[in-house]
């Protein structure tokens, strides 16, 4: 009989409850959810996208306020909370490196980078304290990964985040493997990772936390993970749902009446399918492009002349319940989602059941 | 083996395509099939074969065959 959950450590920081609360931009997961969350022995990630949003500036260098706006949460969340907590900066971001040098000088315990190959991530944090977690949702990913740092670097992920196909934004598969996900991959996912994992892990004696998520629910599913190998999970969805997120009432009610009919499934400018939950927005793009000025081509992987709209605008619009003119990014199982209920509520029942279900085997 | 047979021999091999296809103006995304992640396995196999470092900044501008070849050929010692 366990009596409470293994830490997860992360080299020398231990995250007493192997939960993570996943980025959610844009400015979802900021200060109030990420604190809390940590707060309660988690680990919470602040979203750096889209962080300056808002900023009444005019011809603001948007490189620079990024990087201020980012350093203003991460100095906000230090004030609430003692705990564990980082920042994800998308790899396709355009200002990507200038955001990971801001916020390893800033000293957050770990960044976290996906959407794309990360694969200069560790000269960004080079003599700085803090971790690496890339995000991958295939074992190639994850040898390309570990075998391109390794080479360049001499250095390894100090966890690895392992994000299968029911994840809600951005996700690492085309639309085609998408539509043939099934229910299981994940587990299928980690144990592929795994497997070249303890091989790093025996070769250069070292320890490489795996931690899962994308579609992770409930203490049911945690314990599954916990089970395969998996030191930690992170989820995100689930969190929307909280008192302590930031987001207006009417974006969690959004959360709370979907159905599972409303999740679809959206090309984004970022280059990868994104899940959403379905608004008027969603019918507009996809009958026709939607005209936008662009500012500052955020990312890499956009081109303003051809995109069909401007994500970090339909995101931003989400924040002000336009939801005519918004992306809702949602996980797969949102729909399961009845209330919305403190973090303290929320992690002890994930705690609780997680203890239950790895007893019950 | 010239520079070029062999930067073909390990197209065909990568990304599983006839050696027929691998024509100097093919392009890795759109003739021969490869997604983001074949084109960076891709390019790691061609460093370990000849013994290069190619920077991302210049992996992200071989588009085609010839590209790689001529890359290799122009930048790489080793490549006999």
């Amino acid at each position: 009989m366990i009596k409470e959950l293994k830490p997860l450590c992360i080299g020398d920081i231990e995250i007493k409850v192997p939960i993570i609360q996943g980025a959610m931009g844009v400015k979802i997961s900021t200060a109030p959810l990420v604190a809390a969350v940590a707060n309660y022995g988690g680990a919470g990630t602040i979203a750096s996208v889209g962080l300056a949003y808002g900023t009444k500036e005019k011809n603001i260098d948007y490189i620079k306020i990024s990087a201020e706006s980012m350093k203003s949460e991460i100095k906000k969340t230090r004030e609430l909370t003692d705990g564990v907590f980082g920042v994800n900066v998308l790899f396709a971001l355009s200002h990507y490196d200038e955001l990971v040098r801001a916020a390893a000088e800033e000293k957050v315990d770990f960044i976290v980078s996906g959407a794309g190959l990360p694969l200069k991530l560790p000269e960004l944090v080079e003599n700085t304290s803090t971790k690496i977690i890339p995000i991958v949702s295939s074992d190639r990913a994850a040898n390309i990964i570990l075998k391109t740092w390794k080479r360049r670097y001499n250095r390894f992920p100090d966890a690895i985040i392992i994000e299968g196909p029911f994840a809600g934004g951005h996700i690492g598969f085309s639309e085609a493997e998408l539509e043939n996900a099934y229910e299981t991959q994940l587990e299928d996912i980690v144990v592929d990772v795994l497997k070249i994992v303890r091989e790093y892990e025996t070769d250069y004696k070292i320890s490489i936390p795996v931690i899962a998520a994308g579609g992770i629910f409930d203490g049911k599913d945690i314990a599954r993970f916990l089970n395969l190998g998996a030191q930690g999970v992170q989820m995100a969805t689930r969190f929307v749902a909280t008192d302590e997120c930031a987001v207006t009432s009417k974006f969690k009610e959004l959360y709370i009446k979907a159905s599972i009919d409303d999740v679809h499934i959206i090309k984004s400018p970022v280059g990868m399918p994104g899940r959403v939950i379905k608004t008027d927005f969603i019918d507009k793009i996809q009958s026709s492009p939607q005209r936008f000025i662009c500012d500052y081509q955020c990312l890499k992987t956009c081109n303003p002349k051809t995109s069909p709209y401007c994500i970090a605008k339909a995101l931003c619009n989400a924040l002000d319940a336009d939801f005519d003119n918004a992306v809702v990014f949602a996980g797969r199982n949102v729909y399961k989602i009845k209330e919305i209920i403190p973090v303290n509520v929320l992690m002890d029942s994930l705690v609780k059941d997680t203890i239950q279900e790895l007893n019950s085997n | 083996m010239s520079v070029e047979a062999k930067v073909k021999e390990i197209i065909v091999e990568q990304l599983g395509v006839n050696a027929d296809e691998v024509t100097p103006d093919a392009s890795f995304v759109e003739d021969l099939g490869a997604d983001s992640l074949d084109q960076v396995e891709l390019v790691m196999a061609l460093e370990e074969a000849f013994k290069a470092e190619i920077p991302d900044e210049a992996a992200e501008k071989l588009k085609t065959v010839g590209d790689a070849v001529k890359y290799i050929t122009d930048n790489c010692p080793n490549a006999e």
